[in-house]
């Protein structure tokens, strides 16, 4: 076995995110985020792409957010970006003509949903060669090189996933299907929150752990002496912290938040967000 | 699923605690519009370096920067030295578990104006090679100029998987990439290694006698513990060779030019692995015979062929084609058979090739000087069943490594001239990977035509 040393962000990073420099508020930019992993996670199914590639995009978008603002990038062009990157690092490299047609429906489904029409969404297919399909591509493109540029080049993920059952096992867990199926559940969405970019695997493993056996209420060893979570060397602070991220996902966003979302999927959308709250009041 | 036990924690950031230098700027543009690094010589009006740049750690730099967990710095300025409890506790980690603080920051790829160029190492279809110095630590590196121009798919995989194998597979004997740096426009990307003086190919055409067998021990332990290494990070290398062993004047080599790697799973070769691979000479005969499933094992018969190579001062098949390279093959080892291959009949070629009689394997003839572990190391790499073949990790634990002449220790090899630096001397032919390899094949040999 070897240790793999994938990037984390740095404090300054994480204290100020770039989105933040830019006006944007703390909880506006999480939900983004979560947003744009989820549209990453959505094309993946539509394509039928390995989980994980998905998984992979999902970090590196998370990743992308530390050094770059959501005013210089759309969360939809660098999540096509992520996906079309980390399916050539999984080796399971997608045809950039597939991967523009899933974005294209999920654009065009947002935009109806705004819309608030009537009728039912109906895809309208793009022509072979009309500027939608160029538009996009470039996108791509450039959303690609300047994922790759922006991390450096360290687009080195570890996935949670075999550690989880190693944990699992060690804890004597792997009976319990449901127990298992939970904590691979919160590990997954736990992809659309930053903590892949902020924690080491292990302590986002242990989070995933956590929750799922107070949910279950299963008591493991948690005296000061000895906590079941120093096992594998990670933080009750940490750990904790993982926890809120995690939950976070799941609290009731109002209607108009959630609409909100939708009109900030590129970088106008977001500009404009930022000029109509910064107009009057300067918040920063 | 609403859960109501677990409180959330709000984040514990503050933006009081900005700390003044480490925002991650992206790389400063050099005031001169356009002017294309490699196109020739560095601005005329730069100064001439006299003086060696003063050498500065800038990764310890970085570590310190970094906080030892994320709640423990808020309080603790950022250059603070780490506090002792966190030290306590960083000791009871698993090794398999680093700390916070040795994981590398989110760091943008700095501009190539960070480099002074000197020469041009190598220029090929595939890239070009120049030896730079550090602007800041003074270090000499090699910077490789990936070539971009009318890509259809992006960013070409082969690069990606060339970069991404450097970063995974870093190792005492690979060579170190250092950062991947990019130029004015974004087509314009290098990959920064370590300058290494010599390839292992044009020093042994150029050495007056052969490597002492205490030296080619000591030059395979280093080979099999990088291949090993790679290995158990998952990552084939493909194109091991000569040429692609480097060598410093200090007796180490480093195994370089990651251009054909790729990273394999369990089961192998999900989704089909390309023939192309490995230059002739050194490439494994299931692939020579078709096999979409290849392993660790295509880069163990190489290391075989690199070892013969070693002995005998010259490549041991140099052979013209794929069909007279299989002839020698069969020459050299006896033709294979249901015991010693039980698979190669059902290989997609191996319809298509008529076996020679039967004859013994001839090592002892072609090594008449090898001791027997020697001869039996040789014939375990080169080994026609994959499965049979030897491992890197098993090689390293060889008895041909534990008898007399014990391996050299590497500070007391000799040092040669570089021919990459500069320093007079020509180079030998060499063949190439092969043709549709040779477009993707980025990281060149670091001799000179």
């Amino acid at each position: 076995m070897s240790v793999s040393l994938y990037p984390l962000a740095t404090l300054a990073q994480i204290e100020k995110t770039p989105s933040r420099e830019d006006g944007i508020p703390q909880n506006l930019e999480e939900d983004l985020r979560a947003y744009g992993c989820k549209l990453i996670s959505q094309a993946g199914i539509l394509l039928k792409q390995k989980q994980v590639a998905v998984a992979t995009a999902q970090i590196l978008f998370q990743r992308f957010w530390y050094v770059t603002s959501m005013k210089q990038f759309g969360i939809g062009d660098v999540g096509m970006g992520a996906l079309y990157l980390a399916s050539k690092l999984e080796e399971c490299p997608l045809r950039m003509r597939d991967l523009i047609n899933v974005y294209d429906l999920l654009l065009q489904r947002a935009a109806h949903t705004l819309s608030s029409s009537q009728h039912d969404f109906k895809y309208a297919p793009m022509s072979y060669f009309g500027n939608t399909f160029y538009d996009l591509k470039d996108a791509l493109v450039v959303a690609e090189m300047q994922i790759l540029k922006r991390l450096g080049f360290h687009v080195n993920v570890v996935l949670p996933y075999g550690t989880l059952v190693n944990y699992l096992r060690v804890l004597g867990l792997t009976n319990r299907s449901e127990v298992c199926t939970r904590a691979w559940g919160y590990l997954n969405d736990a992809l659309q929150s930053p903590v892949y970019a902020l924690y080491p695997v292990p302590t986002i493993v242990s989070a995933a752990i956590l929750l799922t056996t107070r949910h279950y209420g299963i008591a493991l060893p948690s005296d000061p002496e000895n906590c079941w979570w120093e096992l594998f060397d990670a933080e009750w602070e940490d750990v904790w912290s993982v926890c809120g991220y995690i939950m976070r996902l799941y609290r009731q966003k109002d209607p108009m938040e959630q609409m909100q979302l939708l009109t900030m999927i590129n970088k106008k959308g977001v500009r404009q967000w930022l000029e109509e709250n910064h107009s009057n009041s300067d918040v920063r | 699923m609403a859960r109501s036990r677990v409180r959330l924690p709000f984040t514990t950031f503050h933006p009081f605690v900005m700390s003044a230098t480490s925002t991650s700027a992206g790389p400063s543009t050099p005031s001169r519009k356009r002017s294309r690094w490699d196109s020739e010589d560095n601005s005329p009006d730069s100064p001439p370096q006299l003086a060696q740049p003063q050498k500065r750690r800038a990764k310890s730099e970085q570590h310190q920067v970094k906080p030892q967990s994320l709640k423990a710095t808020n309080s603790t300025p950022a250059n603070a030295p780490p506090r002792i409890t966190a030290q306590r506790k960083q000791q009871a980690h698993s090794i398999y578990v680093p700390p916070r603080t040795s994981h590398p920051p989110l760091m943008p790829s700095r501009s190539v104006y960070c480099y002074e160029r000197l020469n041009s190492i190598e220029e090929g279809s595939y890239g070009v090679v120049f030896r730079a110095r550090d602007k800041e630590t003074g270090d000499i590196v090699a910077l490789k100029k990936l070539k971009l121009d009318e890509e259809k798919h992006g960013f070409p995989i082969t690069a990606l998987r060339e970069i991404n194998s450097l970063m995974v597979c870093k190792h005492e004997n690979v060579v170190g990439i250092r950062e991947v740096v990019v130029g004015d426009t974004l087509t314009q990307v290098f990959i920064v290694m370590d300058f290494i003086e010599h390839d292992l190919k044009s020093l042994l055409t150029l050495m007056p006698s052969p490597f002492l067998q205490s030296e080619i021990k000591t030059l395979m332990l280093q080979l099999l513990s990088a291949v090993a290494h790679c290995h158990e990070r998952w990552i084939l290398h493909r194109d091991l060779k000569t040429s692609n062993l480097l060598m410093n004047n200090r007796g180490t080599i480093k195994v370089a030019d990651f251009g054909l790697a790729r990273r394999y799973g369990d089961p192998v070769g999900v989704g089909g692995l390309t023939q192309l691979v490995v230059t002739l000479w050194y490439r494994a005969p299931e692939i020579l015979l078709g096999a979409t499933t290849y392993s660790t094992a295509v880069d163990m018969w190489s290391v075989g062929c690199i070892f013969a190579e070693l002995i005998l001062k010259e490549p041991l098949f140099q052979a013209k084609g794929e069909i007279e390279l299989l002839s020698m093959i069969f020459k050299l080892l006896g033709p294979p058979n249901s015991s010693t291959w039980p698979e190669y009949s059902s290989l997609p070629l191996a319809k298509t090739i008529n076996l020679p009689p039967y004859h013994p394997p001839q090592l002892r003839q072609k090594f008449p000087y090898l001791t027997a572990a020697g001869i039996d190391l040789m014939s375990k790499l080169l080994t026609y069943d994959p499965e049979e073949r030897i491992s890197a990790e098993d090689a390293l634990h060889h008895p041909y490594f534990s008898e007399s002449p014990h391996p050299k220790h590497p500070d007391l090899f000799g040092s040669f001239p570089s021919v990459a630096a500069g320093e007079k001397r020509r180079k030998p032919d060499s063949p190439a990977a092969p043709i549709r390899a040779a477009d993707y094949k980025l990281l060149t040999e670091f001799d000179l035509p």
